[in-house]
């Protein structure tokens, strides 16, 4: 069954086409990686998901329910929670603190207390390998840590999707290794929906079961990562890459 | 979901509420009651001088514009430039319903006061709505302030223009007798302080401090920062609302001065900006302090506004996030060193 449903999806910035018309739909509990050339678009789709941004035309519908115009914080109470590329962590905020507003505002529930916030946000952190950070200033956080808490933020407010945006890029290969399984656990643990923006290749084979590859805000090819990676079009986009996406 | 996480944080929500919102009580209650034990000694003091507890309910007036600038800026970063204004709309407001249509005091007040918190929520949600970001907050709102600065030169036969009007209502009542005026005012600032202390520990000081970190981060942990950032600002501009209308009634006159933007805005801005934006006893330490070194200096004549400069160009240097946020951080690596 869908869980997320993109139709006819354009967005233009003035006169410039960024998603031309992408249809889409997102099985309840896969693992979807987005790849594709830089200024394909995939950010965007993930922005216009969440409604950072507004389509210019098409509709979005989550769990059979239309959001193509909903504000990001509703769209975060019906159960979509986004971690950017760059990390946002509140600077005044501790550790647990910044993973606690997750679980506070996360949401529809608005008697969720402090106390039970703040505890929710401890299991998270413990669940992504950060508990014995609680009380840190994010300042003493590296990028990996940095992404880890917002991930920690993100399921603080137990969403059923999860969009990640290149949230593996520039990690060292331990970190990648530890990345990995930790997207791996949230869908096969929590039974979260993910979908992923990379372009770490190895990575995608390895954990994405399905790939859908962006060119100039097209969907110009979608299957396993295998069918994907040999298909002449996704060659071509990716041009000198070919040989060493094949290899992977 | 796995059973895990759900049963974890169900089982703290029950017991965790209330152990915190006892917490927060005391936590709000204590200061708020020490600051009204130590401002209700004040007329002990000063109670002889007609003049100088005319200067006490000024500074205690002060005192609630910093608060309620505080919420307004301080916790939802919207520059409102128009604190003047909006104390002028519960000030002009209650007295011209109460002298001119002839309403009861306390429905005058009340009425005044809602107008205020209606028109410091509408500015908010124009600025939400285009989404302004502060400089363009700044300008709507001090534009707005003019506006009504001008407004009250130029409906002149009701306000009485430039000049002003003495207030027939409340006159012979304590309203206008020495000392009553004081403790009417000090229990409205106490208000204040317990209302914004007791919304800066709740959900609300949460929201607050996520969308002054980062706004899109707030949305997208979700959190409507419009409706916090709207609410915010109608709650700042009631009280606003009201300790302009409380002023109005015990000094028994209204002028553009009373409420104008150099006399009002300018020096709340410093105000807080000495006590420390954002924190919960910086508003009301800021307010006091300058009402004294106004008060000091006035002895010193037309040197009064070079020292006042020479002061704020000293504080954004050495103390540019205020005093009793430097204060709580040198308390803090004390305990942490020892």
């Amino acid at each position: 069954m869908a869980i997320l449903d993109l139709e006819g999806i354009e967005k233009r910035f003035g006169g410039l086409k960024v998603i031309d018309g992408v249809t889409l739909e997102v099985d309840d509990g896969e693992i979807l990686a987005v790849v594709g050339p830089n200024g394909a678009g995939k950010s965007t789709i993930l922005k216009l998901i969440v409604g950072l941004e507004q389509p210019t035309r098409g509709s979005i519908r989550f769990q059979g329910r239309d959001i193509t115009h909903l504000p990001t914080h509703r769209v975060r109470h019906l159960g979509i929670a986004m971690v950017e590329q760059t990390p946002r962590p509140f600077p005044t905020m501790t550790v647990l603190e910044n993973v606690a507003v997750g679980a506070l505002f996360g949401s529809p529930d608005t008697r969720t207390g402090e106390e039970a916030a703040l505890a929710a946000g401890e299991e998270m952190l413990a669940f992504v390998g950060l508990a014995d950070r609680r009380d840190d200033h994010i300042d003493n956080l590296n990028l990996h840590e940095q992404r880890f808490l917002e991930l920690a933020r993100a399921l603080a407010g137990r969403p059923r999707l999860l969009l990640l945006d290149e949230v593996m890029a520039g990690l060292n290969e331990s970190e990648l290794r530890s990345s990995i399984d930790l997207v791996r656990t949230i869908r096969d643990e929590l039974g979260i929906t993910v979908i992923w923006i990379e372009h770490v290749m190895g990575a995608v084979v390895e954990l994405a079961e399905r790939v859908v590859v962006l060119d100039f805000g097209r969907i110009i090819a979608d299957g396993t990562p295998h069918t994907v990676m040999r298909d002449p079009h996704v060659i071509e986009a990716y041009l000198g890459a070919a040989e060493g996406i094949v290899d992977a | 979901m796995t059973d895990r996480f759900s049963q974890a944080s169900g089982t703290s929500a029950v017991g965790g509420v209330e152990r915190r919102s006892t917490r927060s009580w005391s936590g709000v209650a204590w200061p708020t009651l020490g600051v009204g034990a130590i401002l209700a000694l004040v007329p002990l003091w000063l109670g002889d001088s007609r003049v100088m507890m005319g200067i006490a309910v000024l500074g205690l007036a002060f005192a609630a514009y910093t608060i309620a600038f505080n919420l307004i800026f301080g916790s939802t970063g919207q520059l409102f430039l128009c604190v003047g204004a909006l104390a002028g709309i519960g000030g002009y407001g209650g007295a011209i319903l109460a002298d001119v249509v002839g309403l009861p005091i306390v429905v005058s007040i009340a009425l005044s006061t809602s107008a205020a918190a209606l028109a410091g929520g509408l500015l908010s949600w124009v600025a939400v709505r285009r989404s302004l970001g502060v400089i363009f907050t700044g300008i709507v709102t001090l534009i707005f302030a003019l506006t009504f600065e001008n407004l009250l030169l130029g409906l002149g036969e009701l306000t009485g223009g430039e000049s002003g009007f003495l207030m027939e209502a409340g006159r012979g009542t304590f309203l206008r007798s020495q000392i009553p005026p004081y403790y009417l005012m000090l229990g409205m600032v106490l208000l204040t302080l317990f209302v914004y202390g007791s919304l800066r520990r709740s959900r609300f000081g949460w929201a607050f401090r996520a969308l002054r970190d980062d706004e899109v981060a707030a949305e997208l942990a979700g959190i409507d920062v419009a409706r916090y950032r709207i609410f915010a600002a109608t709650i700042g501009a009631a009280i606003l609302g009201l300790a302009g209308a409380l002023l109005a009634f015990t000094e028994g006159r209204v002028s553009p001065t009373t409420f104008g933007f150099a006399e009002v805005d300018v020096v709340v801005l410093v105000m807080l900006a000495f006590g420390g934006i954002g924190s919960f006893l910086g508003p009301i330490l800021g307010a006091l302090t300058f009402t004294v070194i106004d008060e000091l200096l006035v002895e010193v004549g037309q040197l009064r506004v070079f020292i006042y400069g020479a002061l704020v160009i000293a504080l954004f240097l050495w103390l540019p996030r205020g005093v009793v946020p430097a204060l709580d951080d040198l308390l803090r690596r004390r305990r942490a060193g020892s």
